[in-house]
């Protein structure tokens, strides 16, 4: 397997863009990815995009060869790629297989969704699934997993509400975040309820975005003397769909983590930075647990203690995370490798984490029989 | 898939899905929830499936019927209308049958939804879950505190 590094990044800003177009968002990630490359469009070999719910929402379909064909790049192998929430990171796994396994020294990721919806609508996706038909909505799930989290292990209210204010602290300094407003404990606590415990501001937005990386080799990285960071662990992996799990952890989860922590010789100490899949306050303590950040159930007292602010022990979402930067499904997961790129490179601005060498991006995708269908990790290491 | 069939009082009704559940239910029959379960392995599958994803080859998928009463798992109350026309507020959650050694998830019902609580004991009804745009009763399932 060879060496694969990220030598370009781009995304747009992400938030409400109603006047603008799949096709318009992506163009403006790709342009930026590929300037920040220096790389002109004819070098790239292939190209994966990443989206989730255009076939449902706009009724548009291949929007990979739409937006790439924006910049100029046509004539390849496109493929695109939909994994619900994981769609883009699993199209930065398909460009990551493509160049270590030798096909191609350089190659285009980019993640492209348009979820915003009119005013106090639900994202209606999934309308196939039994539960759905009978009234299950995606904050509900978490919702259980959250009580349940409570009784099991006295996880408080409070300790959910503070991931929501620590990531939107992070959202504030962050000129690509949907929202820029920082919140208190109380201001979480006291929004309305959505499905209990979780309310508005534990619950991540509907979001327009895009976001791209530029992969290459490692003998292409040397010639052109960039600023590389590798991609140490890639993985993918689906779910157990075990009827009668315990619903306090992701089996998934724990799994990927450790294949990614196998394959880059690293463990969760050696971590500098994580993004996760916050849709919900509590995803991100559950994500804790199961990256191996803090024991099975200490998830509440680690976000507690404040270990996970940016001057933590181990920062987690300094982007803001979905819950402030905002959640295009299949742009999410390149936008978290967007930031963890940033990061190492030293160019976080405000929201900089010191010395920062090794990053982790971790995210899922859609709900399959009370489990999870798909988990991406990646880790980032700059040499 | 949703059958409309015409019942007594004249009105269409459709099933929120095909093969959960016998309807309309018999005058001397409880509701059950059908199932499936592996011949080889033991294992029981709700919604039914057509193999046992576990045995493959080796097992055989014989036909049950789940038992009434179950345990909750876990539970919250949605205060949002769903998507597809649940109004809010309502509950639901998993509802553990030991007797199969099956989880099912389940809209409970009951005029207060804050009422329902992990490890209660509950017991399955069959009856309308909405009412369609085109006025359509859609009969599902749900779970009710034990009288």
């Amino acid at each position: 397997m060879k060496d694969v590094f990220i030598i370009g990044v781009g995304m747009t800003q992400f938030g409400k863009h109603t006047d603008r177009s799949l096709r318009d968002l992506g163009r403006e990630a790709c342009l930026n990815a590929l300037r920040d490359a220096g790389v002109t469009p004819k070098k790239i070999e292939a190209g994966y995009c990443g989206n989730a719910l255009a076939p449902a929402i706009q009724g548009e379909t291949g929007v990979g060869q739409n937006v790439f064909w924006e910049v100029g790049i046509n004539e390849i192998p496109i493929v695109n790629v939909e994994n619900a929430c994981a769609s883009g990171s699993t199209a930065l796994r398909e460009g990551w297989m493509a160049i270590a396994g030798g096909f191609y020294d350089m190659v285009i990721v980019a993640g492209v969704e348009k979820t915003v919806m009119p005013k106090g609508a639900m994202l209606d996706v999934g309308a196939a699934e039994l539960e759905t038909k009978l009234g299950d909505v995606f904050p509900g799930q978490f919702a259980l997993i959250a009580q349940k989290h409570m009784e099991r292990y006295g996880t408080t209210r409070e300790q959910l509400a503070k991931v929501s204010v620590k990531n939107h602290f992070n959202g504030s300094l962050n000129p690509y975040a949907q929202f820029q407003k920082q919140f208190t404990v109380e201001e979480v606590l006291n929004s309305p309820v959505v499905a209990d415990p979780l309310t508005l501001f534990s619950c991540c937005p509907n979001s327009d975005g895009a976001a791209a990386l530029i992969l290459c080799s490692k003998k292409k990285a040397q010639k052109m003397k960039v600023r590389a960071v590798r991609i140490a662990a890639s993985i993918l992996t689906s779910g157990t769909y075990n009827n009668q799990r315990d619903i306090t952890g992701w089996e998934i989860e724990k799994r990927a983590a450790e294949g990614a922590y196998q394959m880059a010789s690293l463990g969760p100490k050696d971590i500098d930075l994580v993004e996760v899949h916050d849709a919900f306050t509590i995803s991100e303590i559950i994500h804790y647990e199961d990256l191996g950040l803090c024991a099975p159930g200490e998830g509440g007292r680690l976000i507690g203690e404040g270990a996970t602010e940016l001057s933590g022990r181990i920062p987690v979402n300094p982007s803001g995370g979905l819950l402030a930067k905002g959640h295009p499904v299949g742009a999410s997961g390149v936008a978290q490798v967007v930031e963890i790129v940033w990061q190492l490179r030293g160019e976080a601005g405000k929201r900089q984490i010191k010395k920062a060498r090794v990053g982790l991006a971790q995210i899922m995708g859609g709900y399959k029989e009370g489990d999870t269908r798909a988990c991406t990790i990646h880790i980032l290491v700059k040499d | 898939m949703e059958k409309a069939s015409p019942n007594q009082t004249n009105q269409i009704w459709a099933l929120v899905e095909e093969g959960l559940f016998e309807y309309p239910i018999a005058d001397n029959q409880v509701p059950a929830l059908l199932a499936n379960r592996c011949t080889n392995c033991g294992k029981t599958f709700f919604p039914k499936r057509p193999l046992c994803p576990y045995c493959f080859d080796k097992g055989e998928l014989e036909e049950i019927r789940l038992d009434r009463r179950g345990i909750i798992y876990a539970c919250t109350v949605i205060h949002r209308n769903s998507p597809t026309g649940i109004i809010a507020p309502y509950a639901y959650g998993y509802v553990d049958i030991p007797v199969n050694k099956v989880r099912v998830f389940s809209l409970f019902e009951g005029s207060d939804p804050s009422s329902f609580t992990t490890g209660q004991e509950v017991e399955l009804v069959v009856e309308p879950i909405k009412v369609d745009n085109q006025g359509k009763q859609i009969i599902g399932y749900k779970f009710k505190h034990i009288s």
